[in-house]
């Protein structure tokens, strides 16, 4: 299924933040407790995005799911998953069609279309990970050279700072309402 | 040295009675929060996050198209809060930045394309080079040049940086110059 533009199936449950100026195009699901700031992107392009509960999407952040330039045209259309609690920080750009739960992707780093994040990643500022290939739990990518190292903890949960923002951002933001699941 | 003049369209920017350029694309979230003291120019794309806290930005400041400018977050022991953003006077903020700074000094320049990490601080008259990535909790003691990803001083500045910059940033604000649209 192609996303035509001008059709509207975003998905918002209830509980979730999402802001007006942020651009949400195609079949796309926000899970409850979400925060969406301003101006990020979030782009069906060639298959549905679901996106789980308690996520942070900061602004300038583009999650698409693009059909690759090389591949088949007519290859089936794939689902991007987004588990619950990520942190997405300014500027980053996730392609990736799995990304489990806990996981960090820093300011400016980029995530590919065939690397998937399984529990408690982080992807460092300006880091750029595009292999095919699935990033062990706790994995942290850093630095200039891509070096890569385990953690022994999940990164600590963004709980409070998504109370205080979704406190806040009301205040300051029209939001985009929420829909009941299954109604278009 | 003369910089070149640099022009924009009269109708894409909004010019503030104390002499602030604010582009119309640009995004300035919570405007209430938002103090610019004068001479300011805030180009094209720009987000300001004054919706988070308070922003103040001094005089004759320029930020850079699609640059980021947003209030740190820290987790206490009780709660949660976002820092007061402020930036001093003459600092110079080039295209795609993201800063997270809780503090900018005064005669500060900041490269292309950088990551100012959470809470850092930025003392006066320090240089940020292009594509730095600034660990969160970095303090810049003045006169220090940092490059790299992570950044690291690798130089210093000189004595005049605070008149070079100066300069610079007056010369910018004075070779910004509007144009009408011709149609």
């Amino acid at each position: 299924m192609e996303a035509t533009p001008g059709t509207c199936s975003v998905k918002i449950s209830p509980g979730a933040v999402v802001c007006v100026e942020a651009e949400i195009r195609g079949d796309v699901t926000i899970g409850a407790r979400t925060v969406v700031h301003p101006r990020a992107c979030i782009i069906a392009e060639s298959g549905p995005i679901v996106i789980g509960e308690s996520n942070l999407i900061e602004e300038q952040v583009l999650i698409i799911n693009k059909k690759p330039d090389n591949g088949p045209a007519d290859s089936k259309p794939e689902t991007l998953t987004i588990g619950s609690n990520n942190v997405f920080e300014v500027g980053c750009r996730c392609e990736s069609l799995k990304i489990g739960d806990h996981n960090v992707v820093e300011a400016k780093a980029a995530v590919g279309r065939d690397t998937e994040l399984t529990r408690g990643c982080v992807i460092g500022a300006f880091c750029e990970v595009t292999g095919h290939e699935a990033l062990a739990d706790n994995t942290i990518i850093y630095g200039d050279q891509y070096d890569q190292r385990r953690q022994y903890e999940k990164p600590p949960d963004q709980t409070l700072q998504l109370d205080f923002l979704m406190k806040i951002l009301p205040n300051y933001h029209r939001l985009k309402k929420s829909t009941k699941t299954g109604d278009r | 040295m003369e910089l070149p003049d640099r022009f924009y369209m009269k109708a894409e920017f909004i010019e503030t009675a104390s002499g602030n350029k604010v582009s119309k694309k640009s995004v300035l979230c919570g405007s209430q929060n938002i103090v610019l003291n004068g001479k300011s120019i805030i180009c094209n794309d720009c987000i300001v996050r004054g919706d988070l806290a308070n922003v103040r930005i001094g005089r004759y400041c320029v930020i850079g198209a699609r640059s980021v400018i947003r209030p740190p977050f820290k987790k206490f022991s009780k709660g949660v809060a976002f820092f007061p953003l402020h930036i001093g006077d003459h600092v110079f903020i080039d295209e795609e930045c993201i800063i997270n700074a809780a503090q900018i000094g005064s005669y500060v320049h900041i490269g292309k394309n950088c990551v100012i990490g959470r809470r850092c601080v930025l003392k006066e008259c320090c240089a940020i080079g292009d594509n730095v990535y600034l660990p969160p909790e970095t303090v810049v003691p003045p006169f220090t040049v940092i490059t790299g990803n992570p950044g690291k001083p690798t130089g210093e500045l000189p004595e005049c940086t605070q008149d070079l910059m100066v300069d610079a940033t007056k010369g910018f604000y004075q070779h910004f110059l509007p144009v009408q649209e011709v149609k």
